[in-house]
């Protein structure tokens, strides 16, 4: 929080004048701590609360926050860990804490179905699965307000870790993408459903103009010439969807949202969609004593109607700066990650349509009291995601992991664990899942907030 | 497919009525209707419908013209010079607000076209003037935002498509319209571009005092008279 104010005004003289970029420290979100001392064992205090925080330079603004901070604090687990996470909500409205990607009992899964009011406490109880280890993420999700939530600063990483991690010991950076738009007074500009930008953010879902990493506008990592860095980032935006690149140089794009692939991909850059995630090894390949940019490249995902001004612009993120540090010699990755045994659609016993417009999932919006689709754990089903309008819609299962099998009908490049994917204006993206877990209702859902709120989500329940 | 043909049987009962005039077919629509008579009553459905195509001149903008044979039959634009240009730059080049609007792929195809839509959604495209992806695939029963259905942002078809005429169309017409479009054509795949349009969606634009009331005013209205015996 410190250094964003002066880095904000770093920004604004660098807009105006041309000046240097980039001025401010490197900082993650702390570790939130675990006050069991039973190994094995995690328990965890987290509270939402409203907060006045300095985001933009000058002025302070009202804000959620958990545990005083934005994002809130990392919660760092392990494969097999037995968690109890305390959670107290001193917010004014009732709440929820889903914890994104993770594989937990309904009770657990902060859906609409559990809200905790004003002042209530809830105990999230959960045991984190084997092979799970990536990069997941938390955030609340009541009916209808987890836009206006999680705008308001409620978001937080969670990092699950294996014990057999093949790239353990590469020293690592989480990135927090969020973005947010404020008036001039400091205060989240959160317009009227109904005003013209109201109306704006509805379809496209809200987007702010000033970008953060891990709550700072354009911080700089120092990177070492010839080390390699192992970043987390996720997608914690509303709306906007990240098109990441380094520039001049390529990444290795080592995992998504399930964590490690079985190879490594060398790309130009990634598309980064709502709630999504990726790991990336990126190598310091510049000249000691040079810079290079984490940029968001241009990506339209809009319908020609709400197409914002500047889309087309290229954003900064961050800078990277390489120290004059004696080079290191280079890191030797294993020829095989870890194996990700693949879903036979063989095996598959249903095949379900979901259609997604705009703000409706097969022509209705949700309704808690009805269930959209029934299924059988242990069975295996492929659902044919059909984008019909011409707006990505990044599409969200809870509860389970699940593998793209193609897109249009071209087979997905590379196997991974998926619980969020973007499926592109007038696109199919067929996915196939295997209801190994816990029974009960589980939603899915459109992950822009704007449009979630709306009721682009339906219910699946397991039995 | 078959849940949308019921449906439809539910909600227009009108039909069989109407059907005794046009076509002649009111035995077949008995719900006890043998396995050939319902095809017959499908087939007589879609030829209607082909007839209101026709003589409304949806090719005309959608493709094929007047000419069911016609190579692009209602399989949408395939040209630039197909576009509309909607606003001051219709007749001033260069002047703002300009919004190029792309006639559809009305063919059922899956990805392209209308396949993934229902008969309903078609329906309330028609009747309404919603763009079928932001229909609700249900009943609509108010025109009022928000409520009975009817979407609490609307978005409609971009113009010039002449929906506030045809609205007008009985039900029966309606239904028979998507009822061709979705099963009497072939599906042809053919990615036509999303129209340009005001961020309102047209909103503002398709108000009653612009475009009247649907239904429309009682017989006579000042401007129309009783025919002398």
């Amino acid at each position: 929080m410190i250094g964003r104010i002066a880095l904000l005004a770093g920004l604004i003289s660098s807009a105006g004048l041309g000046g240097v970029r980039g001025q401010d420290a490197w900082s993650a979100p702390p570790l939130l701590h675990n006050r069991s001392t039973i190994p094995g064992v995690v328990e965890f205090d987290l509270t939402a609360a409203p907060a006045r925080l300095a985001l933009v330079p000058g002025t302070l603004t009202d804000v959620y926050a958990y545990n005083g901070s934005i994002p809130g604090p990392t919660l760092e687990l392990r494969e097999g860990d037995r968690v109890t996470i305390h959670f107290h909500n001193d917010l004014p409205e009732a709440t929820t804490v889903h914890w994104h990607g993770l594989n937990v009992p309904v009770s657990a899964d902060g859906s609409p179905y559990d809200p905790v009011a004003p002042g209530a406490s809830r105990d999230y109880v959960f045991t984190v699965g084997a092979g799970t280890a990536g990069t997941y993420w938390y955030h609340p999700h009541p009916d209808h307000r987890s836009g206006f939530q999680i705008a308001k600063g409620l978001f937080g990483a969670i990092i699950i870790r294996a014990a057999d991690d093949p790239l353990a010991g590469v020293p690592e950076k989480l990135l927090i993408l969020s973005d947010n738009r404020f008036r001039a007074d400091g205060s989240l500009d959160l317009p009227d459903p109904d005003s013209p930008q109201g109306q704006i953010d509805m379809e496209n879902g809200r987007e702010g103009d000033v970008l953060f990493v891990n709550g700072h506008v354009l911080p700089t990592i120092p990177i070492q010439s010839g080390a390699v860095q192992r970043w987390r980032v996720i997608n914690a935006s509303a709306a906007r969807v990240y098109r990441l690149a380094l520039a001049g140089q390529t990444i290795l794009h080592v995992g998504d949202d399930g964590g490690l692939f079985e190879r490594p991909d060398e790309v130009k850059e990634i598309l980064l969609a709502n709630s999504e995630r990726v790991e990336l090894l990126v190598r310091g390949d510049g000249q000691p004593g040079s810079r290079t940019t984490l940029q968001a490249l241009p990506y339209d995902r809009y319908v020609p109607q709400t197409r914002p001004a500047g889309w087309n612009q290229t954003r900064d993120l961050l800078t990277l700066a390489y120290s004059a540090d004696r080079p290191r010699p280079p890191l030797v990755l294993p020829p095989t990650l870890r194996v990700i045994p693949a879903l036979d659609t063989a095996d598959a016993t249903v095949t379900r349509v979901v259609v997604l417009s705009q703000g409706l999932i097969n022509g209705k919006a949700m309704d808690m009291n009805r269930v959209d689709f029934e299924g059988r754990l242990g069975t295996t089903e492929i659902w044919e995601i059909d984008n019909v309008v011409g707006m990505d819609h990044p599409f969200h299962l809870h509860g389970f992991h699940f593998q793209v099998l193609d897109r249009n009908g071209v087979p997905a490049p590379r196997r991974s664990w998926k619980d969020s994917v973007n499926v592109p204006a007038h696109e199919t993206v067929r996915i196939i899942v295997r209801f190994d877990g816990y029974p009960g209702k589980w939603m899915f859902h459109c992950h822009i907030l704007d449009h979630e709120d709306q009721g682009m989500m339906g219910v699946l329940e397991l039995k | 497919m078959k849940g949308e043909h019921m449906r439809w049987r539910h909600s227009v009962p009108a039909f069989a009525a109407l059907s005794v005039g046009v076509l002649g077919l009111a035995a077949f629509l008995s719900p006890r209707a043998s396995v050939a008579g319902r095809v017959a009553q499908q087939t007589d459905l879609v030829a209607r419908g082909r007839y209101l195509v026709i003589t409304h001149d949806c090719g005309g903008c959608h493709g094929g013209g007047s000419d069911p044979a016609a190579p692009g039959w209602l399989a949408g634009m395939t040209s630039p010079d197909q576009e509309f240009l909607i606003g001051p730059c219709a007749t001033k080049p260069g002047a703002t607000p300009c919004f190029h609007t792309r006639p559809r792929n009305l063919t059922p195809d899956n990805t392209t076209g209308l396949g993934r839509f229902s008969e309903r959604q078609i329906f309330n495209a028609l009747r309404y003037g919603l763009r079928p992806e932001e229909t609700p695939d249900v009943e609509i029963t108010s025109m009022t935002p928000g409520q009975g259905n009817f979407p609490a942002h609307p978005r409609y078809l971009a113009p010039p498509m002449p929906w506030p005429a045809w609205r007008h169309m009985p039900d029966q017409d309606l239904w028979a319209i998507a009822a061709y479009l979705k099963r009497g054509v072939k599906p042809v795949t053919n990615k036509v571009p999303d129209s340009e349009g005001p961020p309102d969606f047209w909103v503002s634009g398709y108000t009653a005092d612009k475009i009247g009331s649907y239904p429309v005013a009682a017989f006579p209205t000042a401007n129309e008279r009783v025919p002398q015996q």
